[in-house]
C-alpha cells in the first residue's frame, strides 16, 4: 500500500508565474488522473515530484519518504517519463534501456537483459531493439520513454502526456500495461485527454493556474452534473449569441455544425437536449468556473 | 530583386551584435599587435614599422584565418537563415527570381564577411596613433600610412579569400542545411591551407606551394621574401607575378564553385534522401509474459557500472557522430601531407626516426586533439540537453560525480584513440621508407606523459565551465576566453611558472642518446599535479550538476552546498590534501630548490650590472696562458665536478692590482689567490672583486686554483640543464668556469630594448680600422682573456662510459668503477674547448699521422663512413692549399639533440645527433651536406683555431666565411667540374642571403665589415668568394689565403682584419677584375640581369649564331636597403644550354657589359634550347627567372 501526500506545495518562477499554488494532494495506490489545459502546472508539478524542481514551499512524501529533501532516495523508486522525451541519438533501443536499468541500480546483467527484453515486447519494439533509436518516429520514441519508465522496482510512476503521439492501438496496450504494473503503486498520469482518465484512473485531479479545481473519483464529479448538461448543434453564426445567453462549456465541430454543450440546472428549452454528462464538460466546467451562471 | 535582398542581408546583419563583435576583436588584436611589445604579429622587427605596408599585409593575412570563421557565420546565415526560421516553405512560394534572391544573399554575406578584416586598418591607425603619445612604444617605430595598402589588400587578399571561402560555405550550406557541417567546411579550408604549407618546405617547391595556397599566405611569403627593411616600410602587395597567378587560380575555382552552387540551388525543399529500408523480417520470439523481478543494488559497485555505462554510452556518441568522423580525417589528411613530405635542409630528408615522427605527430595533430576535446565536452555536458532525455537521466538514482567523471573519461579515450590511429600511420610511413626500428615505447612514453595529461586538464576543464555557464555557446566562449585570457595574464606579469599554465610541465624531449631527457621525472610530477587539478575541477562539476531546474547561480550555490556532505566531502577533504602535498613538492622543487628569474628580472639585472660595472670594462687584466682542469663527471647523478689550476701573466705596461669574476651560483665557484682579499662580493649580480697584495706587475704570473660544482637537486620548472645528462654530456670551458672582468655579454643588445631602458646606443661591433695596434689586441673568441694557452686535462665518468677533452690521450685508466682520461692539447690553442661524456662507438682511422675518430651513439652508424671520408678529403684539400695541421687527431663527436649545430673545438668537433647523423644521404646526386659541415668545421681547425681575428667588423668574415669557402672548393673538387651541381647547392646561399637581409633588425653591412650577422658571413660570404676563385681562379684564391694565415697563424696579437686580407688578395687580383674587391666586399652590390630574347641563326660552317638581347643593371645598397644605381662596366658570363630544363650546360662565355640595353653574340656548335645569362649564377640577383630565354631559330 503505497501513499502520496502533497502539502501546500507552492513555486512561483523567477518571472512572477505561479506554477503551483498551494497544492495539496492524497494519493494512494492505483492510477490517478491530472488533468487540466496548457499551462495549467502539471508540469510543474510532476517535475517537482521527480525531483527534477525545487519547490519553494510545502511538502511531498511517498509513504514516509520525504521527497523534497531525499531526491536520492525517491530517485530509487521513481519510474519518470517527461513530457518531452527524447532519446540518444546514434544509440539502440536495447543500449538506453540497459543505460537506464543500470543507472536505477539493476547491476545484474541476466535481470538486466530479462527486463530490458519484457519491457521492449510490451512496447511492441523487440523488434527494432538493435536499431539506432534516431530513426524511430515520434511514437516508438513515446513507446521507448514508457519503457524506461517502468525500470526498476518503482513505487511511484510519474508519466506526463504518455499517449500523446501514440495511434489507438498502441494506447490500448499502454492503458493495459500501465494498469498491469500500477496496481500496487501510485501511478501519477497527466494528460489533456479527458478519455485517457475516464479509461484508467480512479481517482483523479482538475488542475489550472496552478491550483487544484477538483480532486475525487470521475464518478463523483460526473454525478456533480448530471441532468444539468445539454446539447445543441446550431450555425456558425449563431456560437457568439449563445454564449452571451448560456453557460456554454464546449463548443464543437460534429459533422461539420457546431454543436454546443450548455450548464444549466433546468431544462433551458430553445432546441436543448439533455445529455449524459463526459469528463470533457466536468474538464471545461472546472476551469472556467469564474462564468459560471 | 538582387538588391531588395542584398539590403534585407546588410540591414538585418548591422542591426545584430555579431559584426561588430567581429569589427571590434580585429581591430583590437591589431591594434594591441601595432601598440604592444607583448602582441607579435606580421614580422615588425628592427627597422620595420609596426604600422608598414608589410606588417599590415601580415596582419590580413593571418587575422584572416580567423575570418574563414566569420565567412562561415555570415554566408551560413545568409543561406539558411530562412531554413531555419522555417519560412523557407512560405518564401518559395512567393513569385520571386531565383537570381536576385541567391546573389543577393550571397554578395550580402560576402560583403559583411570582409568589413571585420577592416578592423586591421582601423587598429593599426588607432594604435599608430595612440601608443607613441602613451609612451607604450618609441614614435620611431611608427611609419606613414599608405592607402594603397588597404585598397590592394582588399581586393588582392580579403575580398578574394572570403569569396573563395564563402562560396564554398554557401554551396555546403545550401546542400545540407547543417551549420556543423558549415563549420566542418571551414574547417576543410583550413586544412588545404596547411597542406599546401607543407609543401613550402624546401625552396625548389617555393613557387607550387606558392600557388596552391588557396589564400595566398605562402605566396605573399614568397613574393616579398627578398624585401629590404625600406621595400617592407613601403611598399604594398601588387596585382603581380605569382600573386597575381595565384590570386586567379582561386578565384576562378571560388567562381566555379559558386556557379555550380547558383544551378544546384532549388526553392523547392529536397526530399531528405533515405535509405531503401531492407524488408524487415519478423522476428520470432516468446513473449515473456510477467515482469521479471528484478533486484536493486545502491551499495558498493553500483558507482562503478553505472560509471562505464555513461563511459560507453558517451564513447558511442562521439565516436559515430559525423563531426568526429569528419575532424578525424582531418587529422588524418594533415598528418598524411607531413608524413609524406617535408625536406629539411638543402634538398635532404632525414631518416624517419622516432622522435621526428612524434614531432610530425604533434604539430600537425595536436591543435585537432585539443579541438575535439573542446567541443565534445561541450557535446558531451549538453547532449542529454539536446537530446531531450536529460530529464529521465537526472531522476534516475546515479550520482552526478559518476556522470561527471565518465565525460571527461570518455574524452580523455577519444584523444587516446586518435592518437593510436596517428601512431600506427606513423609506423606505417617508417616501415614505408625502409626505416624498422620501430620504437613503440617511445611513441607511447611520450603520449601519455608529454601529451595526455594537458588533454586531461583540458576536458576538466571545459566540462567544468560548461556545467556552470547555462548554453554551451557561452561555454565554449567563455573556457576559451578564460584559457586565453590567463595566458595574458601570465605573460604580462611573467609568471612562467608551469604550475600556472594549464597543463603545463617541464616536457620532455626523446634523444637517440639519452631517452627522454632531464624533464622526465619533473614532468610525471606535472602530470600527477595536473590530473589531481582535474579530478578536483571534475568533482566540482559534479557537485555543480543540474540534476532539477534551477534558477540562478544562487540556487546552484545552494543545491552544491547541500550535496557537499559525508562521502562526498571527505573524498574532497582527500582530494585537497593530496593535491596540496603534490603542488607543495613541485613549489619545493621548481621554485625554491630550483629557483630561475623570469625575464622582467633577468633585463633588470642586466640593467643593474651594466650601470655598476661597465666602468671596469677597459680594466687591464691577466691572460691565461697555461691551465689544467681534473673534471668528474657522474652521469647518473648528472653531477659535475671541477678543479683548474690556471696561470695568468700581466701582459700589458701597468700592474694589476685587481681581478673581477663573473659567478655562476649554479656552479658553486670557489676560487684560491694567493695573497688577495675579496673586497667586493655582490650577490645579487654574482660579481666579485679581489684586491691582490702584491700588485701583478708587468710580465709576472699569477697561479689561480678555482673549483666549481654542478650538483643537481630535485627537477625544474624548465626542461632542466640539458649539458649534463646520463649519457651526451657536453660542457664547454666557458660554462664551466667563472669568467674575468665585465662581461659586455650581459648587457640588454636589442636595439630597440636598450630604448626603452633609457640605455646609451651600443655598436654591435667595434667599427673596422685599418692599420690597428691597440685596438686589435683582442680576438673575437677570447675578448682578450687569453691568447694561446696550454691545456691538460684528467676527466673521469662512470665505467661505461667514455670522456673526451681536448687533445693528445696521454694516459686511460679504470679507478673501481671510475674510467680516468688524460689529455694533452699538441699545440697551444684558443681557450675554447669542450668536455664530453657518453657511451660511445669509435671509429677510427689513420691520415697520415693524424688520427681521425668519429665517437657517435651506437643506433647512428650510417654516415659514419661518409663521415670520416669527409673528414680525410678536408685534411688532404686544406694541408695541400692553406698549411700544416697542427694536432695529432680529429675528432667528431656526437651530441644528444637538445642543441642543433656543429662546432669546432681545436681538433674536436662536436656535431648534433639530428643534424647528419640521421640524414638520408643514400642519393649520390644530392647535395652531400653532412660532406659540407664537416669540411666547414675542420676548415674551422685553420679559420679561427690558427688564424682568429681581432674583435672588430669583418671578424667573422676571416672565419665563417673562409670555412664556407674551403667547404665549398672540398666539394667542388668532388664535383669534377660539375658547375650545375656547385649552383644548385649555392642557391641555398644565395637564398639565406637574401632572406636574411630582409629581415635584418638593425642594418646590413658589406662583407668586409660584418657584424656576426649570420646571412652575410655564411650566406654572403659563401656566393662571394665562390664567385671570386671563380673569377681569379681557385690558386689565386687560395695562394692569398695561404699567405695570410702563414703571417696569423698561431701569431701574438695584434690579431689581423678584414683588411689585411684584402691587402693579401689585392696582389692576386688582376687590374681588371679589381673593381670586385669594390663591389664585393666593401659595398652591398646587387645586379638585376635580364635575357630580353635570345635567337639563333645558322651559319654556313652548320653552327650557330646565338645572340643575346641583354638588359643589365648594378646597384649599390645602403644599410636599410635603399639602391642606388651604379654604371656598368662587369664581366659577367653568357651561355646556353641544350636542354629545356636548363640543366645542361652546352657552352659559356664570359663577356664585358658597360650599357644597360646590350647584344652579344656567340658560337654554338649545335642547336641549343635555351639561353641564358650568368647561367652558372655568380651574381647576386633578388629575380633569377628573367635570366633564361628559349631561343628562337631565324631562318
Amino acid at each position: 500500500m503505497a501513499r502520496l501526500s502533497i502539502q501546500n506545495l507552492s513555486k512561483t518562477y523567477p518571472n512572477g508565474v505561479k506554477a503551483l499554488d498551494n497544492v495539496s494532494l492524497e494519493i494512494s495506490n492505483g492510477m490517478f488522473g491530472l488533468l487540466g489545459p496548457n499551462g495549467a502546472g502539471k508540469s510543474s508539478l510532476m517535475r517537482t515530484l521527480a525531483t527534477l524542481q525545487e519547490a519553494d514551499s510545502g511538502s511531498a512524501f511517498l509513504n514516509d519518504l520525504d521527497i523534497l529533501n531525499n531526491p536520492t532516495d525517491l530517485r530509487k523508486v521513481l519510474g519518470y517519463l517527461p513530457q518531452e522525451f527524447g532519446v540518444y541519438p546514434r544509440i539502440t533501443a536495447a543500449q538506453l534501456l540497459d543505460h537506464v536499468a543500470i543507472l536505477k541500480g539493476v547491476s545484474n546483467k541476466k535481470e538486466r537483459k530479462d527486463l530490458v527484453d519484457f519491457l521492449l515486447q510490451k512496447v511492441n519494439l523487440y523488434d527494432k531493439r538493435n536499431k539506432s533509436v534516431k530513426g524511430f518516429s515520434g511514437g516508438m520514441k513515446q513507446r521507448v520513454g514508457i519503457a524506461q519508465a517502468l525500470i526498476g522496482n518503482p513505487q511511484l510512476i510519474i508519466v506526463d502526456e504518455p499517449t500523446a503521439g501514440l495511434d489507438p492501438g498502441e494506447r490500448n496496450r499502454f492503458h493495459n500495461l500501465l494498469a498491469d504494473v500500477g496496481e500496487n503503486v501510485v501511478v501519477i498520469l497527466s494528460t489533456h485527454i479527458v478519455d485517457d482518465v475516464r479509461e484508467l484512473c480512479s481517482n483523479m485531479a482538475i488542475m489550472n493556474h496552478g491550483e487544484i479545481v477538483y480532486a475525487g473519483t470521475p464518478v463523483a464529479v460526473l454525478d456533480e452534473l448530471k441532468g444539468k448538461v445539454w446539447v445543441k448543434t446550431i450555425t456558425r453564426d449563431e456560437v457568439e449569441v449563445y454564449k452571451t445567453q448560456h453557460h456554454v462549456i464546449s463548443d464543437k465541430m460534429v459533422a461539420g455544425q457546431p454543436q454546443i454543450h450548455i450548464l444549466s440546472d433546468n431544462h433551458p428549452g430553445d432546441g436543448f437536449n439533455p445529455v449524459e454528462p463526459n469528463l470533457e464538460d466536468v474538464f471545461f466546467t472546472k476551469i472556467n468556473p469564474a462564468v459560471k451562471a | 530583386m538582387f538588391f531588395e535582398f542584398l539590403k534585407l542581408e546588410l540591414r538585418s546583419a548591422f542591426r545584430s551584435p555579431m559584426l561588430y563583435i567581429f569589427f571590434f576583436l580585429i581591430t583590437l588584436m591589431a591594434f594591441g599587435a601595432v601598440a604592444s611589445d607583448n602582441v607579435t604579429i606580421g614580422g615588425s622587427i628592427g627597422n620595420v614599422y609596426r604600422n608598414a605596408p608589410y606588417t599590415l599585409t601580415n596582419f590580413v593575412l593571418i587575422l584572416g584565418l580567423f575570418a574563414v570563421l566569420f565567412a562561415a557565420a555570415f554566408f551560413n546565415n545568409a543561406a539558411l537563415r530562412d531554413h531555419n526560421s522555417q519560412f523557407n516553405e512560405i518564401m518559395f512560394h512567393l513569385p520571386i527570381g531565383k537570381g536576385g534572391y541567391f546573389w543577393g544573399r550571397f554578395i550580402g554575406a560576402l560583403i559583411l564577411s570582409t568589413i571585420p578584416l577592416l578592423g586591421i586598418f582601423a587598429g593599426a591607425w588607432l594604435g599608430a596613433v595612440i601608443a607613441p603619445l602613451a609612451g607604450w612604444i618609441d614614435p620611431e617605430r611608427i611609419g606613414p600610412f599608405y592607402f594603397e595598402t588597404l585598397v590592394n589588400n582588399y581586393f588582392i587578399f580579403i575580398l578574394p579569400n572570403m569569396f573563395f571561402a564563402g562560396s564554398i560555405i554557401f554551396f555546403l550550406a545550401q546542400k545540407f542545411k547543417s551549420t556543423i557541417i558549415s563549420f566542418v567546411g571551414a574547417l576543410a579550408i583550413f586544412v588545404a591551407y596547411f597542406v599546401s604549407g607543407t609543401l613550402l618546405s624546401d625552396i625548389d617547391n617555393e613557387s607550387i606551394a606558392a600557388l596552391t595556397d588557396v589564400f595566398g599566405i605562402g605566396t605573399f611569403d614568397v613574393y616579398s621574401r627578398y624585401f629590404t627593411p625600406i621595400e617592407k616600410n613601403t611598399l604594398s602587395p601588387q596585382f603581380e607575378g605569382l600573386l597575381l597567378q595565384n590570386r586567379l587560380i582561386w578565384l576562378s575555382v571560388g567562381i566555379v564553385i559558386s556557379i555550380i552552387s547558383y544551378f544546384s540551388f532549388s526553392f523547392k525543399e529536397k526530399l531528405r534522401f533515405r535509405k531503401r529500408r531492407r524488408k524487415e523480417v519478423r522476428e520470432e520470439y516468446t513473449p515473456i509474459t510477467h515482469i521479471p523481478a528484478v533486484s536493486q543494488n545502491f551499495g558498493e559497485g553500483i558507482g562503478w557500472k553505472q560509471f562505464k555505462s555513461f563511459y560507453h554510452a558517451n564513447l558511442l556518441s562521439i565516436t559515430k557522430s559525423v563531426v568526429f568522423k569528419i575532424v578525424a580525417i582531418f587529422g588524418i589528411l594533415l598528418l598524411f601531407a607531413s608524413l609524406v613530405g617535408g625536406y629539411e635542409y638543402f634538398g635532404l630528408q632525414s631518416y624517419p626516426v622516432t622522435y621526428r615522427v612524434i614531432s610530425d605527430i604533434a604539430s600537425s595533430t595536436g591543435l585537432f586533439m585539443t579541438i575535439v576535446i573542446v567541443f565534445f565536452s561541450g557535446e558531451l555536458v549538453w547532449r542529454d540537453r539536446i537530446s531531450n532525455i536529460q530529464e529521465v537521466i537526472n531522476s534516475t538514482p546515479h550520482n552526478s560525480h559518476v556522470s561527471a567523471f565518465a565525460k571527461v573519461a570518455s574524452l580523455v579515450s577519444v584523444a587516446v584513440l586518435l592518437q593510436f590511429v596517428f601512431i600506427a600511420m606513423g609506423v606505417l610511413s617508417q616501415l614505408f621508407r625502409g626505416y624498422t626500428h620501430i620504437e613503440l615505447d617511445v611513441y607511447l612514453v611520450d603520449f601519455f606523459v608529454d601529451s595526455l595529461p594537458g588533454y586531461i586538464v583540458f576536458a576538466a576543464i571545459f566540462v567544468f565551465v560548461q556545467t556552470l555557464v547555462g548554453n554551451p555557446y557561452v561555454g565554449y566562449f567563455v573556457g576559451i576566453l578564460v584559457i586565453f585570457a590567463w595566458s595574458i595574464v601570465l605573460s604580462v606579469l611573467e609568471w612562467s611558472s608551469n604550475m600556472l599554465a594549464p597543463g603545463a610541465s617541464p616536457g620532455i624531449f626523446y634523444s637517440d642518446m639519452s631517452g627522454f631527457g632531464p624533464g622526465m621525472v619533473g614532468t610525471l610530477w606535472f602530470d600527477l599535479y595536473w590530473i589531481l587539478t582535474s579530478v578536483i575541477l571534475i568533482y566540482f562539476a559534479g557537485l555543480f550538476w543540474p540534476r532539477s531546474v534551477v534558477s540562478g547561480f544562487r540556487e546552484k550555490l545552494g543545491i552544491a552546498r547541500a550535496n557537499f556532505t559525508g562521502k562526498t566531502r571527505n573524498a574532497f577533504a582527500f582530494l585537497a590534501v593530496a593535491w596540496l602535498l603534490v603542488a607543495g613538492f613541485i613549489f619545493y622543487n621548481t621554485q625554491m630548490l630550483n629557483d630561475y628569474p623570469n625575464q622582467d628580472t633577468q633585463e633588470q639585472m642586466s640593467i643593474k650590472y651594466e650601470e655598476t660595472y661597465k666602468k671596469y670594462e677597459n680594466q687591464l687584466l691577466p691572460v691565461l696562458t697555461d691551465i689544467n682542469y681534473f673534471i668528474d663527471i657522474f652521469p647518473s647523478k648528472r653531477d659535475v665536478y671541477v678543479k683548474a689550476e690556471a696561470r695568468f701573466i700581466n701582459k700589458g705596461d701597468a700592474p694589476i692590482d685587481s681581478l673581477f669574476f663573473n659567478l655562476d651560483p649554479d656552479w658553486n665557484p670557489r676560487l684560491t689567490i694567493p695573497n688577495s682579499e675579496l673586497v667586493l662580493d655582490d650577490t645579487e649580480l654574482d660579481f666579485q672583486i679581489y684586491k691582490l697584495k702584491n700588485p701583478l706587475h708587468p710580465g709576472e704570473s699569477i697561479d689561480l686554483k678555482i673549483e666549481t660544482s654542478y650538483i643537481t637537486k630535485g627537477f625544474t620548472n624548465g626542461i632542466g640543464n640539458t649539458n649534463i645528462l646520463s649519457n651526451g654530456t657536453f660542457l664547454n670551458n666557458m660554462e664551466i668556469l667563472p669568467s674575468m672582468g665585465y662581461s659586455e655579454s650581459v648587457e640588454i643588445s636589442d636595439k630597440n630594448d636598450r630604448k626603452k631602458f633609457g640605455l646609451p646606443i651600443k655598436s654591435r661591433m667595434p667599427e673596422l680600422e685599418a692599420n690597428c695596434t691597440n685596438k686589435c689586441m683582442k680576438n673575437y673568441l677570447s675578448n682578450g682573456l687569453s691568447d694561446w694557452v696550454n691545456v691538460e686535462t684528467t676527466i673521469s665518468t662512470s665505467d661505461d662510459q667514455t670522456a673526451v677533452a681536448p687533445g693528445s690521450l696521454i694516459k686511460e685508466w679504470t679507478e673501481g668503477d671510475r674510467k680516468y682520461f688524460q689529455y694533452k692539447v699538441d699545440h697551444p690553442s684558443q681557450n675554447f674547448y669542450s668536455f664530453m661524456s657518453a657511451r660511445y662507438e669509435v671509429a677510427r682511422e689513420k691520415h697520415n699521422d693524424i688520427d681521425i675518430e668519429i665517437y657517435y651513439d651506437t643506433k647512428h652508424g650510417v654516415n659514419i663512413p661518409k663521415m670520416v671520408d669527409a673528414v680525410r678529403k678536408s685534411l688532404t684539400y686544406y694541408e695541400e692549399n692553406f698549411g700544416p695541421y697542427y694536432h695529432k687527431q680529429a675528432r667528431i663527436l656526437e651530441f644528444p639533440r637538445y642543441s642543433n649545430f656543429a662546432q669546432a673545438f681545436p681538433g674536436t668537433m662536436p656535431y648534433a645527433e639530428s643534424f647528419g647523423f640521421i640524414t638520408n644521404l643514400e642519393d649520390e646526386t644530392d647535395n652531400n651536406v653532412v660532406e659540407a659541415v664537416i669540411a666547414h668545421e675542420m676548415a674551422h681547425q685553420w679559420w679561427a683555431h690558427q688564424e682568429i681575428p681581432a674583435l672588430m667588423q669583418g671578424a667573422t668574415m676571416l672565419t665563417e666565411s673562409f670555412s664556407e669557402y674551403s667547404s665549398l672548393m672540398v666539394m667542388k673538387q668532388e664535383s669534377n667540374g660539375d658547375d650545375m651541381k656547385m649552383k644548385n647547392f649555392l642557391k641555398y646561399d644565395y637564398n639565406r642571403y637574401l632572406r636574411g637581409r630582409s629581415s635584418e633588425a638593425e642594418k646590413e653591412l658589406p662583407l668586409y665589415k660584418v657584424e656576426n650577422q649570420q646571412y652575410i658571413h655564411y650566406g654572403k660570404g659563401s656566393v662571394i668568394l665562390y664567385a671570386l676563385q671563380d673569377y681569379i681562379g681557385e690558386d689565386s684564391v687560395n695562394a692569398a689565403l695561404e699567405s695570410f694565415l702563414k703571417e696569423y697563424a698561431y701569431a701574438e696579437p695584434p690579431y689581423p682584419t678584414t683588411l689585411n686580407f684584402l691587402d693579401y688578395l689585392e696582389p692576386r687580383v688582376p687590374d681588371s677584375l679589381q673593381y670586385l674587391i669594390k663591389d664585393w666586399f666593401k659595398e652591398i652590390t646587387l645586379y638585376d640581369f635580364r635575357l630580353k630574347s635570345a635567337s639563333a641563326k645558322k651559319r654556313s660552317d652548320g653552327k650557330y649564331d646565338i645572340s643575346f638581347d641583354i638588359e643589365a643593371h648594378k646597384m649599390y645598397a645602403d644599410t636599410i636597403g635603399n639602391e642606388t644605381p651604379q654604371p656598368l662596366n662587369e664581366w659577367v658570363d653568357l651561355g646556353f644550354y641544350s636542354d629545356s630544363d636548363a640543366e645542361k650546360l652546352q657552352n659559356w662565355k664570359r663577356v664585358n657589359i658597360t650599357d644597360e640595353q646590350s647584344t652579344f653574340t656567340l658560337i654554338a656548335d649545335s642547336l641549343p634550347a635555351k639561353a641564358a645569362i650568368d647561367p652558372r649564377r655568380m651574381f647576386i640577383e633578388r629575380v633569377i627567372d628573367d635570366n633564361v630565354k628559349s631561343i628562337d631559330l631565324e631562318e
